[in-house]
């Protein structure tokens, strides 16, 4: 149409402009493939925590209770456990910093309160178990009040995030989480590692499935 | 040919090169008060170091994005960030680019017309 274009606009070119159908798709293209890159993969996350809780809790549930595939002795069921969560903790720590990598200012600001807000609620958490340890609690008192205490800990902390980041995925899985602790502690010690095991570890794992299949329609 | 050679001015050349439409789509999903490393923004946009220079200068000579030079302890450190301007050109030209796009759409009724119609515009934008 224009004999005298001196470029095909499809040349890989810097400087060769795109026709407007293609500025438009590479705009929106962009602009998706950016905002992935910059901030955390949940189905990651949620998949690593739902394999941990679990592969985890039922490690400990079966160590308990002599029922299941798998059953350790009690030292080693709670090595497993505390490896499995040491190796989850590492992997959304490092994805996660690594994703906000270079970023300065609003975001980076939350996501760095965000994530010491998980630490300073482990941190107490710790202490509480410590301090009931100490004073004298039974087996059976730690073994309901430390799935709980967690469980209550992620669940608040999932229903924060997900209100700041208007994210509903991650607000519903704080609520579940909330409800399996809570169920678990109703049903005591040591059904309740069984309730976090399946309840709670699939809950993680449907939501990422859920985070997943939405990704790919959208 | 005539609809289109009349819209071409609202195209702004500064933007409309694929490498920073790229980097002006990519900047643009920073929120208002972020900023973001030039390494990360070289990775993001897999650009050598001396080409994302390039292209920057010249977003920053437009007004569209902020150049921040700063330390990070001792070594030097530097943010790039989309300004009040360039969020605004970018709109503008999103705008501009769909415009060019929908007398064209509204026109033909049919899908096949308006590819064809549509594949006669990048002789008109070149």
């Amino acid at each position: 149409m224009n004999a005298s274009a001196p470029r095909s606009p499809r040349a890989t070119d810097d400087d060769a402009p795109l026709d407007p159908r293609e500025a438009l798709a590479v705009l929106e293209s962009e602009r998706s493939r950016t905002q992935r890159q910059l901030e955390p993969d949940v189905r990651l996350i949620y998949g690593v925590w739902g394999a941990t809780w679990l592969v985890g809790f039922l490690v400990l549930w079966a160590s308990s209770t002599g029922r299941g595939p798998l059953v350790l002795p009690p030292p080693a069921a709670g090595s497993t456990f505390a490896a499995l969560m040491a190796v989850a903790v590492v992997v959304t720590g490092v994805h996660s910093t690594r994703r906000m990598a270079g970023l300065r200012g609003t975001s980076s600001t939350q996501g760095a309160m965000y994530g010491w807000a998980w630490l300073l609620g482990f941190g107490c958490v710790a202490a509480l178990f410590t301090s009931a340890a100490g004073a004298g609690a039974s087996a059976e008192v730690m073994g309901v009040l430390a799935p709980a205490l967690s469980g209550l800990v992620v669940g608040l902390l999932y229903l924060a995030g997900g209100a700041m980041w208007q994210d509903r995925a991650q607000y519903a899985l704080g609520a579940w989480i909330l409800v399996t602790s809570a169920a678990g502690a109703i049903a005591g010690y040591p059904a309740n590692h069984l309730v976090m095991g399946l309840l709670g570890g699939g809950g993680f794992l449907v939501a990422a499935v859920v985070v997943a299949v939405r990704g790919r329609s959208a | 040919m005539s609809a289109e050679e009349v819209a071409l001015p609202d195209l702004d050349p500064v933007i409309h090169a694929p490498a920073r439409l790229r980097l002006m789509a990519g900047l643009a999903v920073l929120g208002d008060d972020d900023r973001l490393a030039f390494p990360r923004l070289q990775e993001l946009q897999g650009l050598t170091a001396g080409n994302l220079g390039a292209h920057l200068r010249k977003l920053e000579d437009a007004g569209y994005v902020a150049v921040e030079k700063t330390h990070r302890g001792r070594t030097p450190a530097t943010y790039v960030s989309l300004t009040r301007r360039g969020r605004r050109a970018l709109e503008d030209h999103t705008a501009a680019l769909r415009a060019l796009l929908e007398p064209v759409t509204a026109r033909t009724p049919s899908g096949d017309a308006s590819r064809g119609a549509s594949a006669d515009s990048p002789g008109g934008l070149a």
